[in-house]
């Protein structure tokens, strides 16, 4: 699917990881639980992927599947060019020297009782990386990095405001010195004239440390503004891909106009001429799912065939997009 | 229009540990019917305080009103005591509130819930008010109502169960609706269900609705008129076109361009306010938002300045607007 891709700054960067049918299943009491669901996904070097979608779509699942955390079901992450399929305690290990994810909620993703030197040391000290003297220096570097000083390493999460833990977060994230980071919606806890402040500080640090990202969010307007590429997930399933201008200006998947429509501008005007698509219902149980089209519940263009096969995410007028009625 | 709504100059303190917080250090607004008024602003700037004052939902102590006044349809909310808020609560004034699962009662059947707001209010039998529960769920667009009503919190989804907090609300007409961030815990599909919903509902039923929120797409879309906030105070109200096209303050020209547009991308960095809002234990002497504002000038640190009108029905607290100001330092205050 590589070779169908739209983003100029993807296609010149070589693959960092690329995902083949990767499925996330958990076993609850009422049957399967199928948060992500045949996802096929290339990340190249030193790009942003966004992934948006609603709660309970498998957005977090995805990216902690893609950190190791969870073991997908069935299905290849290959990283490097690496099958880690089957990943073991001792892979496992390994690939969390490359890869680091930063939290949603900067309040509970930080140990209470760790001191702000602690929590970015500890990374360090997992990974034998540096002689005591150097790692202390090297967490006096990392707060500046993220814009805080060294006098804080000394201090408890607690002393800080939500936008300086995240900032804490994030410089522990970057002790390991990863390429690849997955932002799990860390800017939504924040308030917005703090979240410009961290999409600034993101931005500048993977100019200056060339990271890739997987940023994923819910706020359209953020992700468009930080993506190269944008993923639109539903029910486990990406319904759309394509690089973030082309989406907005060209989106084709019902699912992802409707998301697009239901996010307020802040500008009355254009809102009071936004002819707005409000889905009806709500996001369906991804509990023994029907056989067909994810979205074909809540479709406004639903016809038979998606009840009844499962439409596939292909090139269809110039961006990937799994529906049966776009047009090749 | 009916005024509903008045509030004077009003104080709300809490007294802690750490010391006395002025969560609202004078704060005046007026509300008539029809009228949604968006309050935005920070977490931690008053704005749902402010709020909750109106219905004297905060415990007191350690919640305090200072002083001022708040003119409810002609009711002293002020001076009222909690048997005369009980009458007030619900009828004349009602919340919606940001997570709906923890303001219904989970042991109890939504049904139930309702008919107990609306029994405490009007004299109407168990079976009357269990055809008028039928009749708000169907309002505010819940599917087979006979049967949801026999349910329970747990079996409603987020969207679902902010309309039954919205029935509830409606339930004794209302003439002030005030709503706490009530779609921030939603997805953007489900919330603007809701926001349609109220938009409904309040061409109905002509009640005043308080909108307080921090996303400014959300205030874009609703409100008529904005007042935004700034630790405890108010720094600018206008009408929704004259926040979004033609601020005055510092502070809302700073919101607005913080918010990356549609037509952004990486090439054009966002503004950024750099710090955090102020201490409301030791609230600053002078403007509270001196201390990151980029226009700030020596009198801003040490006078709060006074509402300057800036057109008609839109006053921003600055000094820059002031007359002896110099207009444009440096080629145009911004």
């Amino acid at each position: 699917m590589a070779k169908n891709d739209v983003s100029n700054r993807a296609t010149m960067g070589q693959k960092l990881i690329e995902m083949k049918d990767v499925c996330k299943y958990f076993k609850v009491s009422e049957g399967t639980l199928k948060a992500v669901d045949g996802v096929n996904l290339d990340i190249y070097k030193g790009e942003t992927l966004g992934l948006v979608g609603e709660s309970g779509c498998g957005k977090s699942t995805f990216g902690k599947t893609l950190m190791g955390i969870y073991s997908p079901t069935h299905g290849n992450i290959i990283y490097h060019g690496r099958v880690d399929m089957e990943i073991t305690r001792k892979s496992l290990f390994e690939y969390s020297k490359m890869a680091q994810i930063i939290f949603q909620d900067p309040y509970s993703s930080l140990d209470p009782r760790m001191t702000v030197g602690n929590i970015i040391e500890e990374g360090m000290i997992i990974h034998k990386m540096y002689d005591k003297q150097r790692r202390q220096e090297r967490v006096y570097e990392l707060l500046e990095l993220v814009g805080l000083n060294r006098e804080h390493a000394n201090r408890f999460a607690h002393e800080f405001s939500g936008g300086q833990r995240q900032r804490i977060g994030i410089a522990r994230a970057l002790a390991i010195e990863p390429e690849f980071i997955v932002c799990d919606e860390p800017i939504s806890a924040l308030d917005v004239s703090i979240q410009s402040q961290i999409i600034n500080l993101l931005h500048d640090l993977q100019e200056k440390l060339s990271l890739t990202y997987l940023f994923i969010a819910h706020d359209l307007n953020i992700v468009k503004y930080i993506s190269d590429r944008i993923a639109v997930m539903y029910l486990g399933h990406i319904v759309e891909l394509a690089s973030s201008e082309e989406l907005y200006n060209n989106t084709l998947h019902p699912y992802s106009l409707a998301l697009l429509s239901a996010v307020p501008i802040p500008d009355p005007d254009k809102e009071a001429q936004k002819d707005r698509k409000i889905l009806i219902g709500d996001v369906p149980s991804p509990i023994n799912t029907p056989k067909g089209c994810p979205f074909a519940g809540r479709c406004p263009i639903v016809t038979e065939i998606c009840h009844q096969e499962k439409p596939m995410l292909e090139m269809k007028q110039g961006h990937m997009v799994s529906c049966h009625h776009v047009d090749k | 229009m009916n005024k509903v709504l008045q509030v004077n100059d009003l104080h709300v303190s809490f007294d802690t540990y750490a010391g006395e917080v002025q969560a609202v250090r004078g704060v005046s607004f007026e509300l008539s019917e029809g009228e949604v008024l968006a309050i935005v602003g920070e977490s931690g700037c008053g704005k749902s305080v402010t709020a909750q004052t109106i219905m004297k939902l905060n415990p007191m102590p350690p919640a305090r009103i200072k002083g001022g006044e708040i003119d409810l349809v002609g009711k002293d909310i002020v001076k009222a005591t909690e048997k005369e808020m009980m009458k007030i609560r619900g009828k004349d004034v009602s919340m919606i509130f940001q997570d709906p699962m923890t303001c219904l009662n989970p042991t109890m059947q939504v049904g139930k819930q309702l008919t107990e707001a609306i029994r405490h209010h009007q004299k109407l039998s168990a079976a009357d008010a269990h055809t008028e529960a039928l009749r708000l769920l169907s309002i505010v667009k819940i599917p087979n109502p006979e049967q949801r009503c026999k349910q329970y919190p747990h079996e409603f989804s987020g969207g679902m169960r902010q309309r039954v907090m919205i029935a509830m609300a409606l339930s004794c007409a209302p003439k002030l609706l005030i709503a706490d961030e009530p779609t921030t815990a939603l997805d953007v599909t489900i919330q603007a269900q809701i926001m349609d919903l109220l938009e409904e509902i309040k061409d109905k039923t002509n009640t005043a609705i308080i909108l307080i929120t921090h996303d400014l797409g959300v205030v874009a879309s609703m409100a008529d008129r904005v007042a935004v906030m700034y630790a405890g105070k108010i720094v600018e109200t206008g009408s929704a076109e004259d926040i979004f096209y033609r601020p005055n303050h510092p502070y809302t020209k700073a919101l607005l361009r913080s918010l990356p547009t549609a037509d952004m991308d990486r090439s054009i960095r966002l503004v950024s306010i750099p710090g955090t809002p102020p201490d409301l234990i030791n609230p600053p002497l002078g403007c509270p938002f001196a201390a990151r504002c980029i226009d700030c000038m020596k009198i801003c640190q040490t006078e709060m300045p006074e509402f300057h009108t800036v057109a008609e029905n839109h006053i921003a607290a600055c000094w820059l607007l002031h007359e002896d100001c110099p207009k444009n330092p440096n080629g145009g205050v911004q």
